[in-house]
């Protein structure tokens, strides 16, 4: 964080290492180049669960490291383990940096499909207090 | 007669049966902390309604399930540490941290369905012949073959033989609490009525098999995330599937495997554990030039080879089971308890009593490696998939059905409490490492041992030399000596080994 | 200190296999005999198994007490390193017995539930609705393939007295 010079405002990312992450990233990047701001990168994991598609490994994150290099942008990449959900993380990272936009990528759901698995992205829409871009791809 | 089986399995109805069970088998198979011991005892109320073939073959289809879904986890999961124990993991990682995954798998899949294919062959054709045997031999003669499963099931499994033996003593002393068979005297039963019956084996399975994992899960949860590897979830690897190069370099290890994997699964000498590593230490004895520089690096035949013996040695496991009525791992001991419910004595008359339910059995075992073959590698995607599920749910779930086997047993509020005694109990074993299974095992074994030793010392007068009087007893116990030498040796190798990926681990750690 | 700890306990445990081949051995000379019977008898196996614990358990007891210890069990789910988190284990403990208290007031499927969401709660479920609402769901659907389907005798509770298809 501090060898980041706040030039202007932080636009939030949070990533997941899908197809819709990717087209998550690519919003964020060309955002950032937009608002002359910097980004930041969350990618959290409750490693509540055997296997969590959502954490980026190794090959994901040299990827996301290497398009963030390419695209000139100041940047930086949080990933932990947390004890909260991702999407409070994600909103918990845009209070404390005082975003001025949270980029997600938002999946269609049916109708049933919302009611039983719940929506980080949905929770992230409704508490978060800057302008919310919910990417679809 | 294994025709007559073949007809009454292929029924649509028994092919529904044998689907589901080797779905709920695979499924249980990949996840971590569920074994197919488990899913039986806990599906145990399904023999108060299914007729007794219909629940042979879900429980059989389980079985055969948990192999092949087990090493879909130990390929594909990145659990650093643990790879050591699991002999698949050792190649298979590395063959999926490079790419090939796909390949892994395929070679474990089909290698299981040769092996298990074969394997269930030889079953068809060596138990008649074991029987015809079996069907001479006397109380003493039994005695010897139970002796000599209660010395290597408690000395071989796990890593310390006192903690084996103790645990395996703990499953006869459990299994003396109730009424005696030969007197109908009270034993252990301190006036409780509900004790008069005996402890069922089903309630301590659920109890050291679902309470007890689920209590040490709960107590030392891990919290970092675990890498899936070769699936290529975003930088879009390409499935790489087996290329002709690694067909022929798999199919010897296939046929090894299933020729090493058998006999091994017929004598109690610890499991397939014993016959994976027999398999892969002996392909990578074999293996020339470039292939066995691969070793440690993802040799495909290190993948084919233990997972053909693997398989093979489930099938071997069957072998006692229905020729001598002697189980000799605790997903054996349940399916023996199935057989019980059902008023059907496992032993050399089975074949004879209720010939048309074991060869329906046999034959749904072809069937069932047929749809594990067709089912796995299509659905590669869902077994990781089921790897998602979240733990508190699996375990509060696993928590759910094992009240409800307890409670189905016989109504009885105790039997739930003593579910979650059992279940501490079985907690603090996994702690201080004991293992379980031998416990299971003993429970069952332990008053067929009692009465066959009654029986032999009445016939002798009491006479304890009678034990020790037929040539098939000298046999046994001869053989019983030259296991544990043998055993002795496989031990030091197996560790020996098992400290190297650990340190090359540790390298590329570096 | 850690070390001590994991070694009492080691010893503890070992203790109860010998408590146990004590316990065996007394109560086993109190196992009536038929005087018809000859041969062993229903006196002589019981006394073998105890004693039998009751060596395997002091052989356990002197070997955690030179400080060789077992190596506790391990599993993709397991973290090695962690330490004991007694409590999360009692709050299961005390589910499975509320669950007990549950099930003849109130029915199976509503002890059920309260096992399950009591259980995920425990083990660190979120959001706590979600395990709400699948152990409603749950408790149901075994009551129904159980109770319903296979006709195994799980009481329905006055909850829901009068919903047929659940009987058990």
């Amino acid at each position: 964080m501090s060898n980041m010079e706040p030039s202007g405002g932080t636009v939030v990312l949070g990533y997941v290492p899908t197809a819709l992450g990717e087209a998550a990233l690519e919003a964020a990047i060309t955002e950032c180049r937009r608002r002359g701001s910097r980004l930041l990168v969350i990618n959290s994991t409750r490693a509540d669960r055997t296997v969590d598609p959502n954490y980026a490994f190794t090959d994901d994150v040299e990827l996301l490291h290497a398009t963030l290099g390419e695209s000139g942008i100041e940047h930086e990449v949080r990933q932990f383990t947390s004890t909260m959900l991702a999407s409070d993380d994600v909103i918990a990272a845009a209070e404390e940096t005082g975003a001025e936009l949270i980029v997600i990528g938002v999946r269609k759901r049916s109708p049933v499909g919302k009611m039983l698995m719940g929506s980080d992205s949905q929770r992230i829409l409704l508490q978060a207090d800057c302008n919310v871009l919910a990417v679809k791809a | 007669m294994l025709m007559e089986g073949f007809a009454t399995a292929a029924q649509p109805i028994y092919l529904l049966y044998a689907l589901f069970g080797v779905f709920i088998g695979t499924a249980v198979g990949v996840l971590p902390g569920i074994g197919p011991a488990m899913t039986v005892a806990l599906l145990m109320p399904i023999t108060y309604s299914l007729e007794p073939t219909a629940a042979m073959i879900v429980f059989a289809g389980i079985y055969y399930g948990g192999m092949y879904g087990g090493s879909t986890t130990s390929i594909l999961l990145n659990t650093p540490g643990e790879s050591a124990s699991i002999v698949t993991a050792l190649e298979g990682n590395k063959m999926a941290k490079a790419g090939r995954g796909a390949a892994a798998l395929a070679t474990a899949a089909i290698g299981s369905f040769v092996a298990g294919t074969i394997a269930t062959v030889l079953l068809t054709f060596l138990a008649p012949v074991i029987v015809d045997f079996a069907i001479n031999l006397g109380p003493v003669d039994f005695v010897a073959l139970m002796v000599v499963a209660f010395l290597t099931i408690g000395a071989l499994l796990g890593s310390s033989v006192l903690r084996g033996m103790a645990s395996l003593a703990l499953g006869l002393f459990i299994g003396l609490i109730g009424v005696d068979d030969t007197t109908a005297q009270q034993r252990y039963t301190f006036g409780f009525a509900g004790f008069t019956d005996g402890i069922d084996v089903v309630l301590v399975a659920v109890g050291l098999f679902a309470v007890g994992e689920a209590l040490y899960v709960a107590a030392r949860m891990r919290k970092g995330p675990i890498e899936v590897m070769g699936m290529g979830t975003s930088s879009g690897n390409s499935a790489k599937w087996m290329t002709k190069d690694d067909w022929k370099r798999s199919w010897k290890p296939w046929l090894r495997g299933t020729f090493i994997g058998f006999p091994i699964g017929t004598v109690p000498a610890g499991g397939a554990d014993v016959s994976t590593f027999l398999s892969y230490a002996a392909e990578r004895k074999l293996a020339k030039g470039e292939n066995k520089k691969q070793f440690g690096r993802g040799a495909i035949e290190g993948v084919a080879g233990p997972e053909a013996a693997n398989n093979a040695a489930a099938a071997g496991v069957l072998v006692p089971l229905l020729t001598l009525g002697i189980p000799t791992t605790a997903t054996a001991a349940m399916m023996l308890t199935a057989f019980q419910r059902y008023q059907i004595q496992p032993g050399p008359l089975l074949m004879e009593t209720n010939g048309a339910l074991v060869w329906a059995l046999i034959a749904s075992l072809y069937i069932g490696n047929l749809m594990l073959l067709v089912l796995n590698l299509p659905l590669v995607g869902l077994w990781v998939k089921i790897l998602q599920i979240p733990r508190p749910y699996l375990y509060a779930g696993i928590l759910v059905f094992g009240a409800l086997g307890a409670y189905s047993l016989n109504f009885a509020l105790m039997d739930v409490g003593i579910l979650l005694v059992i279940g501490v109990l079985g907690f603090f074993m996994r702690q201080y490492g004991y293992p379980v299974a031998p416990m299971v095992v003993a429970m069952i074994l332990g008053p067929m041992f009692e009465v066959q030793l009654r029986r032999g010392l009445q016939i002798s007068q009491n006479d304890v030399s009678a034990l020790v009087s037929t040539p098939f007893t000298w046999v046994v116990y001869g053989a019983l000596v030259l296991m544990f030498a043998a055993s002795f040796f496989i031990k030091r190798a197996q560790k020996k080994m098992e400290a190297l990926p650990v340190e090359s681990i540790a390298e590329e750690a570096k | 200190m850690q070390a001590t700890q994991k070694n009492l306990g080691e010893v503890l445990f070992a203790l109860v296999f010998v408590v146990l081949g004590v316990a065996g051995v007394i109560f086993a000379g109190t196992i009536e005999v038929p005087d018809l019977e000859f041969g062993m008898g229903p006196r002589a196996f019981p006394y073998i198994v105890s004693t039998l614990l009751l060596v395997l358990g002091a052989g356990l007891v002197y070997q955690a007490l030179r400080g060789r210890l077992g190596a506790a069990e391990d599993g993709e789910d397991i973290d090695a390193d962690a330490s004991t988190d007694w409590l999360t284990i009692g709050k299961l403990a005390f589910f499975v017995i509320i669950h007990i208290v549950l099930i003849e007031p109130a029915g199976w499927p509503v002890a059920a539930a309260a096992l399950f969401i009591g259980a995920a709660w425990a083990l660190g479920a979120k959001p706590f609705w979600r395990s709400v609402l699948i152990g409603i769901v749950l408790a149901l659907v075994l009551q129904y393939l159980f109770g319903g389907l296979l006709g195994v005798s799980l009481p329905r509770g006055p909850l829901l007295e009068g919903v047929e298809f659940l009987n058990g």
